[in-house]
């Protein structure tokens, strides 16, 4: 739970910096506030929407009398109906997310921004939510503390558990995008739907491929092996292909309409966090 | 091999070197292991490929580093020799002859490096090792067989026998002339001549001896203070000493002594000293470092156990015990002896070594004969003179007795009582003290005669014998010409009686041990093997029957050792008395060790070995293999060398002070009084600087509520009434500095407004008030002769910037009253001195060294004496009362003087 707690506190402390994040801005210009957004007709809520003449549906509590006072007609008073956005997390916990080449692996690094896009989401009023976690997403602290929770006893699962998604929820996806089926993964949540925002974590020396010499690569899943004589003659036809793959995500997501953003574990995560709030901001 | 010595025991193996251009070739096609890293796309690798396969990347002076391992491998594998071998003269079988007696045992390891080079040489040849203790072979060995005899050779706790090597030497057949060699120990027996002779029949023979000679030890002889040792040497060549030890159970030196061989000779005397009860403790006598059975004297185990006999005819022993003989005797030799009362038949069967008889005038007719052959055995008769004494004795007594006694200082007799007189050198009681209380009353006198004057061990003061002893066989018959029991003198009630009798005791060669246990056969206990060591006794050692054992010689059946029972051991040992050791008559003798060739074996595979780990390393390292787990250990280590001490230290000014002797004072609070105070403590450094050999740093500041004060020898503590009362953990802490030797200097720095204010400045209200829960010894003025006023000037008074203040310290325990010393300190220094003089303004100096305030009334001068009184001050606090004791040694000079002049 410490290393949890840690987490947690550097999640925050990274947050802490970014301006609140204000989902659905287009529908939301009126309500400047932090966290609840206004839809902008009447609906359940707490902001006043408009008076309207009572109709026989209508619930005699729902009758204004001050306002049925001053004048003949009887008046309801209607609030705006006010919705807050579910944005649902899944981060990859394949062994390849343990690699790393540097000081942080892949998986670390994807659960700090999580947790900092979740505690910034929070704070501008959103509910948040892991994939597979109990209970349902919250916009509160305890979500996020649940979430954590979530998050380290999610196993070593690579896709996401197909929870009960609402049709307009958003899903952002931390994952290296490396094995295969991510495609079809991601052709079934959007089918239900969801909104998705792809996270590509990547480790520098899966970009640079910095190795030389007589190597032996190995599958961190084990079992698999490739050994190169001299490792720095397939760099370039490496690099080639390994840039075509991640096209190739980012056009998958573009067709699905998802967004697609790509995070280097050697570079800053704020950069990222920063272009990740932009990215669920701009749907 | 070209002229270098250097030769190789199995050559063909150097062919091996033509491999080595093989083995590069092959070094190189081979590729290295790869480097593994994990890599999680590698779908994206499935199917690239590099252009080249065949990586021969290792570098080239790894290489050659494996070459060179394997060049060593290949010349250690041929067994290169250093040196050169004997070389045999004859083309026959290789025949040696080794001493391997117990004259053998010295240089043993030259002699067997000698027979591996003589082997060596003789690679291919038949062999034969003829031992002449042991078993002789039968046949010719070959070469394997011939190294492992060789090494199983070992020198045999026994004489050597030459005569039989020869006849083993004569069964032989060779086809070829041998090569022959005899490996002597360069000690000539009666078996030499024929061993000669056998060598003659097959021609010449090569000889090597030892270049020094076995020495022996003869059996020791057991005196009365000790042990005589005789060590005996074959060349009467150079002067010699050597060293000879008596040794306890587990082979400690108890004492030890120089045998010092004159040249020419080829006997050492010397003698060890030692106590009674050490000598008992003592197991064996050996000349040290002579690694050899015969430089070993095992001694009888249980042998110093003597048994006393004490008959006396007086009845009325039982009803008066005090006034009885035997109760003197028993109590002065029971800690030393076994004690048996009873008639003197009983006590002889009893087989005591030390027959007391008190007041026995005359001994039996049939006991006589008993009596005459145990003494003449070894025995010591004492006899006591007594009541019936007087009335004459039987012929068994020192000198003739005259019938009667004589009076000393009773009421008819003219003469007092007699003191003894000192012993004379013959006497064995030469060294013992005499006690000034011993006197004689009553003797029986001898018979004056020549003899009687050579027979006296112990003589009254003026002249007439008091014990006299005389030698008859190999045993003593003494007499005491006075009563055991006190009626007649002190002397029983002395100390010197007891050690008088216990000297007659050691006199006694006491009765062998195991014929008093009964034993009738001896069984090996301990034996000794060749080089004089302990070792169980293996089986088929057989004992010894107990009557002849005086008789037996050392041989293989029975090598030296102890045999009997536990504790009752007898020691059976090579050299006797008799026995001499005589050169070899032959002059081409050769010294061994010459002649050895060094094997490089171990050392090429030991260099092989460390290139091989090397090269692993290395390719450990070329494989990017990190030893991450050693840089996590340095960084932990480097992390607690760095930041542990920084822990320790409770800051930098700690650090400072802790590095230094630093004068210190304490801070206030108040910016200008801890100005002065750091100014006046500059000047004092700067004076302490110029005249003395103390070079103080420049002084601190310290808080008691935060910093350590263990580490100021002194603190100068300026009074002020603005300052706060210290917090009880600061005074605690100021109190542990006082107990634990911390000079506090108080200053109210207010003498002048004392006159004027009262008896209580403000600074003396403010003392009390800071040190109210401190537990202040009590204080007194300084007294005139303080050390503080001689620790470096001597001082009358303590100005400082106000003059005519006094001073307080500890009180000091009054002066003694005749003739008080010049200077007193008490124990330690007074943790307190407090004045109001406020030296720190008088030695206050400016950034710029000028001063800051005038002493007043006296001015310049008055600051001198500030100064003076601040050093005084410093070295008090730094040397104690260490001054104090200096003053006092001229006067110990002069006692220590005194002490040396007889008065």
């Amino acid at each position: 739970m410490t290393q949890f707690s840690a987490l947690q506190h550097e999640a925050d402390g990274l947050s802490a910096g970014l301006p609140p994040l204000m989902v659905e801005a287009d529908h939301l210009a009126a309500s400047v506030s932090l966290g609840v957004h206004g839809k902008r007709r009447a609906g359940i809520g707490e902001s006043f929407w408009q008076f309207r003449r009572y109709a026989s549906p209508d619930a005699s509590s729902a009758i204004d009398w001050r306002q049925s006072a001053k004048s003949q007609h009887i008046f309801v008073r209607e609030r705006e109906w006010e919705a807050a956005q579910t944005v649902w997390f899944w981060r990859d916990a394949s062994a390849n997310m343990s690699f790393k080449s540097g000081a942080v692996t892949k998986r670390a690094r994807a659960d700090l921004l999580l947790l900092a896009l979740a505690s910034l989401l929070v704070r501008g009023g959103e509910r948040v939510g892991f994939t597979g976690m109990e209970g349902a997403p919250a916009a509160s602290r305890l979500a996020l503390t649940r979430m954590g929770r979530a998050m380290f006893a999610s196993g070593r699962s690579a896709l996401p558990p197909l929870v009960p998604f609402s049709r307009g929820n958003q899903l952002v996806w931390f994952s290296d995008f490396l094995d295969e089926d991510v495609f079809d993964a991601m052709k079934m949540l959007s089918q239900r739907g969801v909104e998705g925002h792809l996270v590509r974590i990547v480790d520098p020396a899966e970009e640079d491929f910095p190795y030389s010499g007589r190597t032996r690569f190995e599958s961190p899943r084990g079992g698999e092996d490739e050994i190169f004589g001299r490792a720095e003659r397939v760099r370039a036809s490496y690099r080639t292909r390994f840039t075509a793959h991640g096209e190739r995500v980012a056009q998958a997501a573009a067709k699905l309409g998802w967004t697609c953003t790509v995070h280097r574990t050697d570079h800053a995560p704020q950069a990222s966090l920063i272009a990740l709030h932009a990215a669920i901001g701009g749907t | 091999m070209f002229g270098f010595p250097l030769s190789f025991g199995t050559p063909l193996i150097l062919t091996a070197l033509l491999a080595l251009p093989v083995l590069w070739w092959l070094l190189r096609v081979t590729p290295p292991l790869p480097r593994r890293t994990l890599f999680p796309p590698l779908r994206l690798l499935r199917g690239l490929q590099d252009e080249e396969q065949t990586p021969a990347k290792t570098p080239w002076w790894l290489l050659l580093l494996r070459l060179l391992a394997a060049a060593l491998l290949i010349l250690a594998l041929a067994d290169p020799l250093l040196g050169r071998s004997p070389k045999l003269m004859t083309t026959g079988p290789l025949v040696l002859v080794v001493d391997n007696g117990w004259t053998g045992a010295r240089d043993w390891e030259a002699r067997q490096e000698l027979i591996t080079d003589l082997l060596r040489s003789a690679r291919g040849r038949p062999v034969a090792i003829i031992p002449t203790a042991g078993s002789v072979p039968t046949g010719l060995l070959n070469e394997g067989e011939a190294a492992r005899i060789t090494r199983e050779l070992k020198p045999m706790p026994w004489p050597g026998d030459r005569a039989a090597a020869a006849a083993a030497l004569g069964r032989f057949n060779f086809a070829a002339p041998p090569a022959l060699y005899w490996l002597t120990d360069g000690i000539d027996d009666a078996g030499s001549k024929a061993l000669r002779d056998a060598f003659k029949r097959y021609g010449g023979v090569s000889l090597f001896a030892p270049t020094h000679s076995p020495l022996g030890l003869l059996p020791v002889t057991r005196d009365a203070s000790g042990f005589s040792l005789t060590a005996i040497r074959a060349n009467a060549g150079a002067p010699q000493d050597v060293e000879a030890g008596a040794l306890g159970v587990r082979g400690e030196t108890l004492a030890a002594t120089r045998l010092h061989f004159k040249r020419g000779e080829t006997r050492a005397q010397g003698h060890i000293s030692l106590p009674m009860e050490v000598r008992n403790a003592t197991t064996r006598l050996a000349i040290a470092g002579e690694e050899s059975a015969g430089a070993v004297q095992l001694l009888d185990r249980g042998a110093a156990q003597r048994s006393a006999g004490i008959v006396s005819e007086n009845a009325s022993s039982e009803a008066q015990p005090i006034l009885s003989d035997v109760y003197y005797l028993e109590r002065a030799l029971s800690p030393y002896a076994e004690i048996a009362k009873g008639g003197i038949g009983q006590l002889l069967d009893k087989r005591i070594s030390v027959l007391l008889l008190a007041d026995v005038a005359k001994i039996n007719g049939a006991d006589m004969d008993r009596v005459k052959d145990f003494v003449s055995k070894g025995g010591v008769l004492i006899r006591f003179a007594g009541e019936r004494t007087t009335n004459g004795t039987d012929d068994l007594v020192p000198v003739k007795l005259r019938v009667g006694g004589r009076y000393l200082g009773s009421a008819m007799a003219w003469s007092a009582p007699q003191h003894l007189s000192p012993f004379t050198a013959t006497s064995p009681f030469n060294g013992l003290e005499i006690p000034a209380e011993v006197t004689v009353t009553r003797q029986v006198l001898a018979e004056p005669s020549a003899e009687a004057q050579n027979r006296t061990w112990a003589q009254l003061a003026d002249g007439t014998p008091l014990i006299t002893a005389q030698a008859m066989g190999s045993g003593w018959i003494v007499m005491f010409h006075t009563s055991a029991s006190p009626g007649w003198s002190t002397l029983p009630l002395s100390g010197l009686y007891v050690d008088m009798l216990k000297r007659l005791l050691a006199l006694s060669a006491g009765t062998p041990a195991r014929e008093l246990a009964g034993l009738t056969s001896l069984p090996p206990v301990s034996l000794l093997d060749g080089f004089g060591h302990a070792m169980a006794p293996p089986s088929d050692v057989a004992p010894i029957p107990a009557k002849g054992f005086s008789r037996v010689r050392v041989s293989p059946r029975h090598p030296p050792g102890l045999y009997g029972a536990h504790e009752v051991e007898s020691a059976l040992n090579i050299v006797r008395a008799e026995d001499r050791l005589r050169p070899l008559p032959d002059s081409s003798l050769q010294a061994y060790g010459n002649t050895h060739a060094r094997a490089l074996e171990p050392y090429l595979l030991a260099a092989a070995m460390a290139l091989l780990l090397l090269d692993a390393l290395i390719s450990l390292l070329l494989r990017g293999f990190t030893p991450r787990k050693l840089r996590w250990a340095s960084a932990v280590l480097l992390t607690f060398v760095l930041v542990v001490p920084q822990a320790r230290a409770q800051g930098p000014i700690s650090e400072k002070a802790a590095l230094d002797t630093h004068l210190a004072y304490v801070k206030t609070g108040l910016a200008d009084v801890d100005s002065v105070s750091q100014a006046g403590l500059t000047g004092l450094s700067y004076m302490l600087r110029a005249r003395t050999s103390y070079e103080p740093p420049e002084p601190l500041g310290v808080d008691p509520e935060r910093d350590d004060l263990s580490l100021y020898p002194l603190l100068y503590w300026p009074m002020d009434p603005r300052a706060k009362t210290p917090s009880p953990k600061a005074l605690s802490r100021i109190a542990d500095y006082m107990r634990n030797g911390g000079t506090i200097l108080f200053d109210t720095r207010d003498f002048t407004l004392g006159a004027v204010r009262g008896p209580s400045s403000p600074g003396e209200q403010t003392l009390r008030r800071l040190t109210t829960a401190l537990d202040l010894p009590p204080l007194e003025p300084v007294p005139a002769d303080h050390v503080l006023t001689k620790t470096f000037y001597i001082l009358r008074d303590f100005p400082g910037r106000w003059s005519g203040g006094k001073l307080w310290v500890e009180a000091l325990p009054p002066a003694p009253k005749n003739g008080a010393p010049p200077a007193r300190g008490g124990d330690g220094v007074s943790p307190v001195i407090v004045g109001g003089n406020d030296w720190a303004s008088a030695w206050a100096v400016d950034s710029n060294g000028r001063f800051m305030s005038t002493p007043s009334p006296g001015g310049e001068l008055q600051r001198e004496m500030a100064f003076r009184f601040g050093i005084n001050l410093v070295m008090y606090a730094l040397t104690g009362n260490y001054k104090a004791d200096v003053v006092h040694a001229p006067a110990l000079l002069q006692r220590l003087g005194n002490e040396r002049v007889p008065q």
